[in-house]
């Protein structure tokens, strides 16, 4: 008790509330920008966070990803083009609602259903952590390599792209995590000579380039979204509470789904949308509706990408994994603010725990406010055109690379990884994989190695203990999966053609 | 740029070639088995496989699958436009060189003229109006470091304009 006290405490204090305001803003207009995704907003915020206490600076994370999730429906309702790809599931069916003239109900449904699968996301974390904390206390490396590995393929699995093409990037990942000296021999290694690579790359310039420098390179070679029209609109929470109580069901199942993906490693917002979209389709009662300005897949979405970013913080906070690539640039900045993540967090600063539980919640409720009048504003701030926003974000990409160590060789790697990351994905590879694999790259080579010379290179210590053994299995069916589903496509035809 | 997954497959392989021979090269730990060049010759060995694969056209069927979804939302491709000359294609290469030139001029110049010149090359290349171009290469360099020197502590260099704060 004394700790959730003590937890209250470092929450109400001035700098954590004020962190949490002026990032919840800065991800309402982040994210409602199209193009600059809520990954991006985390990873530019990365520079600021060093100069704050650990749980503002965990505060600035949690508040800024919510908010940019929510926000990236505005664009998606009313331009019919996501402002972050976890809207993307859902952007059509939103759109058709404003065509109808009933923005309100898809901005509002949008709003609310975030707030609340936030929520639930967060009373998952908040039962989930300690339980999980406790049978991770016996792990030994085994089963940690055993957790990483199946964190690289579940990345692979929900990327949508080509499997082959998605474990490839990942290997990638890994392979750039092999520069440098922090290896089990301490030689330099694929450091080429260059003194400044011996340190290894680190992962947040490589987070700004892949996700930032990138966008502005597509905008910068795609036509500019049109104007949006300015409109005014009817109340935003008016008929939410009615179709919460229409639509419980898939509410529900829309925040256990989303919480599941969040807390599979590697899986996040953008997977938890889809799912649940084709999900709520597949089990509605008027599927015919679906596409045609329907609130009902909507709801369940918002409710589910919202779930599956509290809950991915849960392998996160557990075993320094990343549950998705907002989680993976808060673990660093975990990392430096002293709150290893580990088992032992959960009961040696149990109230920094409490603490982030109560900023999960506060962010979700703030959520509401902030989000009716970004609603209200976004005519206004959609407006700004792209001309100026970008130049902005690429000296802010600088600026924000530097700051990490301050040197600027970080700024050659943000150019070169920008450039990485467009031509991979214009190629079909998926660079969330990649990066996951940059950050767990150093994780997953040492349990590797540590527990190779335990067992005296044999394989066969790896399967033998029992945790080992269930994740061992897991591992290899995520690997096996995508050959089973062409399979199983080519015995059978696909049904959707007969229903066409 | 869109290459053909035979030319990224085979990219992909050959990396994974050079990075278990570089692997193998590494000097191993005295009397032990597993030192660091392990990790590098595994990887190495799934790279090759995979970018194999990735050549064959083995997986290509589910990213096919991911386009016509992707496509049901955002429409049709609009991708196809007379712009798409190689010189428009080459503005790509624009913010990459941009960061390259902070990297060169930062420490000579000082942080609020190169940003001014990004900011001013950047904008006009996604046509904004000289007149807009102008004054936001004057406005927001002296905004951001304002707000990285001043208040976040980065030390920005300070070159030929050295900011009053």
């Amino acid at each position: 008790m004394s700790e959730l006290i003590e937890a209250f405490r470092l929450v109400v204090a001035p700098d954590v509330l004020i962190a949490i305001l002026l990032s919840s803003i800065y991800g309402l207009v982040i994210g409602s920008l199209p193009g600059l995704s809520a990954t991006m907003a985390t990873a530019l915020l990365v520079p600021v966070t060093f100069y704050l206490s650990p749980i503002a600076a965990v505060a600035t994370i949690i508040a800024a990803s919510a908010m940019a999730i929510f926000s990236g429906d505005i664009p998606g309702c009313l331009l019919r083009i996501p402002g972050t790809p976890a809207s993307a599931a859902y952007t059509d069916e939103a759109y058709a609602l404003t065509r109808k003239g009933q923005p309100e109900i898809a901005l509002g449904a949008g709003l609310w259903f975030s707030a609340l699968g936030g929520i639930a996301g967060t009373i998952s974390l908040v039962v989930m952590a300690p339980l999980l904390a406790e049978l991770a206390l016996n792990f030994s490396t085994f089963e940690y390599f055993w957790l990483a590995f199946l964190g690289l393929m579940c990345a692979t699995l929900v990327a949508r792209s080509s499997p082959v093409k998605a474990i490839a990037s990942m290997l990638l990942g890994l392979l750039v995590a092999c520069i440098g000296m922090e290896n089990p021999g301490g030689v330099p290694r694929f450091t080429f000579g260059l003194s400044d690579l011996l340190g290894g790359v680190e992962a947040i310039p490589v987070l700004v380039g892949v996700f930032a420098v990138s966008e502005v390179i597509r905008a910068l070679v795609s036509p500019e979204p049109p104007p949006l029209p300015r409109r005014r609109f009817g109340s935003i929470l008016a008929g939410q509470l009615a179709l919460t109580r229409k639509y419980w069901r898939q509410m529900t199942r829309g925040n256990i789904v989303g919480i599941i993906i969040g807390v599979l490693p590697g899986a996040g917002a953008d997977m938890a949308a889809w799912v649940s979209y084709a999900m709520s389709k597949r089990f509605s009662k008027e599927q015919h509706k679906f596409g045609t300005g329907h609130p009902e897949g909507l709801v369940e979405a918002g409710a589910s990408n919202n779930a599956s970013l509290a809950s991915g913080w849960v392998p996160s906070l557990l075993f320094g994994i990343p549950g998705d690539t907002i989680t993976a640039i808060a673990i660093g900045v975990l990392y430096m603010k002293g709150l290893n993540p580990g088992p032992t967090l959960f009961t040696e600063r149990a109230s920094s725990m409490y603490a982030l539980y109560i900023i999960f919640i506060l962010a979700n409720i703030l959520m509401i406010p902030l989000g009716i009048i970004m609603i209200r504003l976004a005519s206004q701030v959609l407006r700004a055109p792209r001309a100026t926003v970008m130049p902005v974000i690429l000296v802010c990409c600088a600026v924000g690379a530097f700051a990490t160590g301050n040197n600027l060789f970080a700024i050659v790697l943000v150019a070169v990884f920008g450039v990485i990351g467009y031509v991979m994905e214009n190629n079909g590879y998926p660079v969330a994989a990649m990066v996951l694999g940059i950050v767990m790259g150093t994780m997953v080579e040492q349990s590797f190695v540590t527990s190779l010379i335990k067992s005296d290179g044999s394989l066969l210590p790896f399967f033998e203990r029992p945790v080992s053994a269930v994740l061992a299995a897991m591992t290899i069916s995520a690997l096996l999966w995508p050959a089973f589903i062409w399979l199983w496509k080519r015995i059978r035809p696909r049904p959707q053609e007969h229903a066409l | 740029m869109r290459l053909s997954d035979r030319i990224t497959g085979s990219f992909v392989a050959v990396l994974g070639v050079l990075a278990t021979y570089g692997g193998s090269q590494l000097p191993p730990v005295p009397g032990q088995d597993v030192g660091p060049s392990a990790f590098p010759i595994v990887i190495g060995i799934g790279l090759v496989l995979c970018g194999a694969m990735i050549a064959l056209g083995i997986g290509h069927s589910f990213e096919e699958e991911a386009e016509a979804d992707l496509a049901a939302v955002e429409g049709p491709p609009q991708r196809a436009q007379p712009a798409d000359s190689p010189i428009h294609k080459l503005r790509a290469l624009l913010p990459p060189g941009l960061l390259l030139f902070y990297v060169y001029a930062a420490d000579r110049l000082g942080f609020v003229p190169t940003a001014a010149i990004m900011i001013f090359a950047a904008s006009v290349a996604f046509g904004a109006r000289l007149r807009v171009a102008l004054s936001l290469a004057i406005l927001a360099p002296v905004a951001i470091h304002l707000v990285f020197y001043k208040l976040l502590r980065v030390p920005l260099p300070p070159g030929l304009l050295p900011m009053p704060w």
